[in-house]
């Protein structure tokens, strides 16, 4: 699955660790989330489509398989 | 109890607890080999402040020594104890099945450890979902509660 999360961030001139405080997750988390190592639970997923003003299906592309593999 | 206990102290506090107990069990079974239990507490101490220092540092290891994992750093931590799990099961089977074949008289803490594995892994489908009623199945309608 892909996401945009790295995408936003960067737009929004953050860091990983800004972000990662922000959502009140770890550094590492973040970090995995954009790697599309991690797939964040459905609260996290809310969450982080809030901060960045977005909805949770423009956050995160579920038709992008490979992206999350 | 752990709660009114700062978080980066429960991991710590818990060894500690632990080699404590282990040193007192030590020195109840008496000997001269009592100074075993003061290198215990010694060791254990060691190693409490070392957790301690590590937990401080920025990685998956020290957030969960530090008791402040997020989601992810929770399911790493879950599927680690679940791979622990499997091995020592592995591991009891094992020493069982070398146990029964020597005849020998040291199966029953192989055959105890797999039976805990066992029933904690029942015991964690009950408690975690498993066995939740589906409210459209038949069976749900058949058993209305009793109303006194």
């Amino acid at each position: 699955m892909r996401n945009r999360v790295r995408e936003q961030r960067a737009q929004r001139g953050l860091s990983q660790a800004e972000l990662a405080a922000a959502l009140g997750v770890s550094r590492q988390t973040v970090i995995s989330i954009e790697n599309g190592r991690y797939l964040p639970s459905l609260p996290l997923a809310f969450t982080i489509a809030r901060f960045f003003d977005l909805t949770v299906d423009k956050m995160f592309d579920p038709d992008d398989e490979e992206a999350g593999k | 109890m752990m709660r009114s206990i700062p978080r980066r102290l429960r991991k710590p506090v818990a060894i500690m607890v632990a080699g404590v107990l282990f040193a007192a069990a030590w020195l109840v079974r008496g000997g001269p080999l009592w100074w075993v239990s003061i290198m215990t507490v010694v060791v254990t101490a060691v190693r409490a402040y070392s957790w301690y220092r590590m937990s401080g540092t920025d990685t998956d290891e020290a957030a969960l020594a530090g008791s402040r994992a997020d989601e992810r750093q929770q399911l790493v931590s879950l599927k680690s104890r679940a791979l622990a799990c499997n091995v020592a099961a592995i591991a009891a089977f094992i020493g069982l099945t070398a146990a029964v074949a020597l005849n020998a008289a040291w199966w029953w803490p192989f055959a105890a450890m797999l039976v805990v594995t066992g029933f904690g892994y029942l015991f964690g489908l009950s408690s975690y979902g498993t066995g939740e009623s589906d409210a459209d199945s038949p069976a749900y309608y058949a058993s209305p509660p009793v109303r006194r």
